[in-house]
């Protein structure tokens, strides 16, 4: 069974680094380009681990992860936070609102995959 | 998809990201405080820095930091966006914008630029206000680059530190001492107990005793709660943070104490020992690479990169994309990209359908006189539909002016910085939807214009202080849909054409005679002259001599038209009016002198049939029609383009009433009108070279090629004989090959 | 769903007992206080430590219940999960699958 990742980030850049990167360590991805989007695409999809980004619009990473954590369904899903912020204050809020863990970008392939082993089973 | 061609998304991005960050910059330039916009901008620069950082740009990737850092403190109100702080951002925008090229196209920024910005951002987020015109200082090379680069180097994969202190002998190993204990929080965050402990076990051989003696019977129990807490006891040669690093995600949400023991100590407890296979539990670390301290990061990265290019060739995942465009359907306002060269395939395609269609009804029409039958009707359909396909394709490839407009104000800022004025640029209907092909092409005039407006029309502060006008100029550009037709105007409130000058300089240039009599508006209009020039000294900025003819004729061959109205004292108003496309125009199908013409329908006022009352004669070879009680000039269109060498006989032909972009009216005379349709515009450049008077060509729907009449260029020509009475034809073919 | 009961008495553990889970296996096994209890564990992939919590809780109540509380069946994922995280259930084994 192939892993599903949910990666959220408005930047069409990373959004496609991440398919790259993801498709070819053989996950299945879906995408959403804010946190808005993500919780829509959320319902249904049913991922085994999310990838966010904290600055977008609409719907912040922070605003994204509370909704996931508050959802019956999905709230134990396992979130990473994909940030360049690499301050304590950032990694805190992400805390905070319920992330699993994060990374720090730019991020290169084989850190991205071990982070999402390290939180998947 | 490679990464080259994500690259290639990111420099577009960029672009999309610098728009936006310019125009959020402006936005708070004109006191706007929403913060959503100054979120916008801070994003702008946040996701052009991330993406930077992917490809390793570190210039790009240092610049954008400072800069980000510096939004930062706007965001969080510690630093009040006045008009001097968003100088320094609108600068630094610049900067940034130029960064990205060089990232692109190679070259470099300015260091001392650069450089010089860098300070007073960082002073910026320091809380110092800008002071003016900041003298750089000599810096310190380091720069902030170092600490500003974003940690590229950090693979995540630590090297394990040869170091003689904690590594005796070769193959030494250490006995830690572990002991968890999870908080609730842990779970909940999405983080699992059973995970830490299988990437902690990777790491040794480790033993492990499970302290259950907190577990209540099951009613009493919290199902959410934690109850469990572990002591393990690991043989490994790491270090203490590798051990450390498995709980980076969970050290806030347990209590972890990780000690190093004497060998012998770790055998006081009851400890289980775990098999170090434990396959059945990660299935998907035979899948996926395999965990981090196994391999070196280089060589999993080389890995990873040839897998990219091997699914490359057998092309994207089918599985991943439907889920994708599931995922996609999902979103509101949705939009596409699509490359480029396929619309204008399309658009192209569709031409060749108009043509097509046309060459199918008129055969179809020759063929059956009364007009009535099935066919004739069907036809009309396909026509309807046809022309509803074309416009629903061309509406594919419109787009708003507004990136255009957008690089305007920076022309503005840097050409005023230069010439030591202050002034600002207002836009206004930036949304206004062009074909991407005009949009293209009316950058350059434009820049040129606007830098012309800088530097000649807005007055030096002292002057407009002098005048009693505000000390900062104003710039207007506004686009506006008019009559199928594009308005852009240029307005400013500067000084105004300096008409003496201008026709004295006219005079001089031999371009009118000294005894001309002309109207303001002829005057003003003077400086499009080719090789016109008014600027007492030549400027960097408005090159040499190379003025507004140049612009002139660049609209002009987009089949477009220009003109100029100035108030002195008060400013200039430079009008263009633009087809939305190059595609397509509506035209009238004329005869002269035995060719078939097109004359674009946007420039024809009304057709008339002169009758020989009111044809006048006018000196040697001018001949004017009277309408409803005023003349205007003749043209013999035959004549203008040497199809004809005598001047045909007005009242056997149709005269064309076109307006021109200075305002006036020309009549022009062609021999029969054969009907109206729309033309699917072929360039003559592309195809042949340029016609003096001629726009382009097409295709008729007999098969034939016919040319389009470039209206201005022909009227041009009819007001150098009138202007120079004396100078005749000779004069008119020169200046008509002089505009076209 | 933690479970499906099949028949009375045993209870099927599903494929993934995530956080999610626990109270729901939770609510299950209250229910069938005070009879005896065989566990089929042979479809786990995943079990997460609360889950564990919670199983383990309940053989201790049915201990103290005087009841039987046994695992009929265990997967391999079940069975190295629990040896991972230190608990040893081979006490809880059905005589058959003892090794």
């Amino acid at each position: 069974m192939k892993k599903k990742v949910l990666t959220v980030d408005d930047s069409r850049t990373i959004r496609n680094m991440l398919l790259v990167t993801l498709n070819n360590a053989g996950f299945e991805t879906i995408q959403a380009e804010d946190g808005v989007e993500g919780l829509e695409v959320l319902e249904g999809c049913n991922p085994d681990v999310i990838v966010t980004d904290i600055n977008m619009p609409r719907l912040d990473g922070f605003g994204f992860i509370e909704g996931v954590r508050r959802n019956e369904k999905y709230r134990a899903i396992p979130i990473l936070v994909l940030t360049t912020e690499s301050d304590a204050e950032k990694k805190n809020r992400a805390r905070q609102a319920g992330a699993t863990g994060w990374i720090v970008k730019p991020f290169d392939p084989a850190k991205l995959i071990d982070a999402i082993e390290r939180v998947t089973a | 998809m490679d990464m080259n061609e994500i690259k290639e998304i990111f420099f577009q991005e960029c672009e999309e990201q610098l728009a936006e960050l310019e125009s959020g910059l402006l936005k708070l330039n004109d006191g706007d405080r929403d913060p959503e916009t100054v979120n916008a901008v801070f994003r702008a620069v946040h996701s052009i820095k991330g993406g930077a950082g992917a490809f390793g740009l570190d210039d790009l990737v240092s610049f954008a930091h400072v800069f980000e850092t510096t939004l930062d403190c706007v965001r969080s109100n510690k630093l009040e966006p006045n008009q001097d702080v968003l100088k320094v951002m609108l600068k630094s925008a610049d900067v940034l914008a130029d960064l990205v090229t060089c990232s692109r196209d190679g070259g470099s920024v300015e260091d001392s630029r650069t450089r010089g910005l860098v300070k007073e951002l960082e002073a910026l987020a320091k809380g110092e206000m800008p002071s003016g015109g900041a003298a750089e200082a000599p810096k310190p090379a380091a720069v902030a680059a170092p600490a500003a680069v974003a940690p590229t180097d950090d693979s995540g994969f630590q090297p394990i530190p040869f170091s003689f202190d904690d590594d005796f002998g070769g193959d030494d190993k250490t006995v830690f001492e572990v002991s968890f204990k999870p908080r609730r929080e842990l779970y909940s965050k999405g983080n699992e107990a059973a995970l830490l402990l299988r990437d902690l076990s990777r790491l040794g051989d480790m033993a492990i005793n499970c302290d259950t003696d907190a577990l209540p019977a099951l009613d009493a129990m919290d199902p959410e709660e934690t109850y469990f807490s572990w002591t393990i006891s690991i043989t490994t040669d790491k270090t203490e943070e590798d051990i450390r690093a498995v709980f980076e995600f969970a050290e806030w949400d347990c209590d972890l104490e990780v000690k190093e023991v004497a060998a012998e100590a770790a055998e006081e407890l009851p400890m289980v020992p775990v098999p170090f296979d434990l396959s059945a539990l990660d299935d998907e670390a035979a899948a996926a690479p395999a965990p981090a301290a196994e391999a070196p990061a280089e060589s999993k990265m080389a890995a990873a990169a040839a897998r990219v290019e091997k699914k490359e060739a057998a092309a994207a995942p089918a599985a991943a994309a439907a889920n994708n465009a599931a995922a996609a359907a999902n979103a509101a306002g949705q939009t596409i990209r699509v490359d480029l060269d396929r619309v204008d395939r399309l658009i192209n395609l569709v031409g060749e359908l108009v043509i097509n269609q046309a060459m199918l009804s008129q055969s179809v029409v020759e063929n059956d006189t009364n007009g009535t039958s099935a066919v004739n009707m069907g036809l009309e359909e396909l026509q309807q539909l046809t022309r509803e396909i074309q416009d629903s394709v061309m509406a594919i490839r419109a787009q708003p002016v507004k990136p255009v407009f957008q690089r305007m104000s920076r022309i503005v800022r840097e050409v005023a910085d230069m010439v030591g004025k202050s002034i600002r640029l207002v836009t206004e209907g930036e949304n206004t939807e062009v074909d991407k092909t005009v949009i293209d092409k009316i950058a350059e005039p434009l820049t040129h214009m606007i830098r012309n407006a800088v530097d000649h029309g807005i007055e030096s502060p002292e002057k407009r202080e002098a005048a009693g006008k505000d000390p900062e100029g104003t710039i207007k550009l506004s686009a506006k849909h008019r009559s199928g037709r594009i308005l852009i105007e240029l307005i400013d409130d500067g000084g105004g054409i300096n008409r003496e000058r201008v026709r004295q300089k006219a005079i001089d240039n031999d371009l009118i005679s000294p005894d001309a009599n002309l109207s303001d508006e002829e005057i003003d209009n003077l400086i499009f002259a080719p090789g016109f020039s008014t600027a007492d000294k030549i400027s960097d900025i408005s090159g040499r001599g190379v003025g507004m003819d140049v612009v002139k004729r660049s609209i002009q061959a987009l089949g477009g038209r220009i003109s100029i109205s100035s108030r002195p004292g008060l400013g200039s108003t430079f009008t263009m009016s633009l087809p939305l496309t190059l595609a397509v125009l509506d035209g009238m199908v004329v005869t002269v002198a035995g060719q078939t013409l097109v004359v674009p329908l946007t420039a024809i006022v009304e057709t008339l049939q002169p009758e020989a009352s009111a044809i006048h004669s006018f000196g040697a070879t001018q001949r004017l029609i009277s309408i409803r009680n005023s003349f205007c000039p003749l043209v013999d269109v035959g004549r203008i383009l040497n199809f004809r060498s005598t001047q045909a006989n007005p009242v056997e032909g149709v005269a064309l009433l076109v307006e021109s972009e200075g305002g006036g009216q020309r009549a022009l005379m062609v021999d029969a009108i054969q009907g109206q349709r729309q033309v699917v515009i072929k360039s003559l450049e592309a195809n042949y070279t340029h016609v003096p008077g001629i726009a382009a060509a097409t295709i008729l729907g007999d098969g034939r090629v016919a040319l389009i009449l470039d209206v201005d260029a022909v009227v041009g020509a009819s007001r150098g004989q009138s202007m120079k009475q004396d100078g005749g034809a000779l004069k008119a073919d020169v200046s008509l090959a002089a505009a076209g | 769903m933690a479970s499906k009961k099949a028949d009375k008495g045993s209870l099927k553990l599903v494929p993934i007992l995530d956080l999610n889970e626990a109270s729901v296996l939770h609510g299950q096994l209250t229910n069938m206080r005070g009879e005896d209890v065989k566990i089929d564990a042979s479809e786990v992939e995943r079990i997460g430590v609360q889950c564990v919590q919670v199983i383990l809780a309940a053989a201790k109540t049915w201990e103290a219940d005087s009841k039987n509380f046994v695992f009929e069946k265990v997967s391999e994922a079940f069975e190295k999960t629990m040896q991972l995280i230190g608990i040893d259930i081979e006490h809880l084994l059905a005589k058959e699958i003892r090794q």
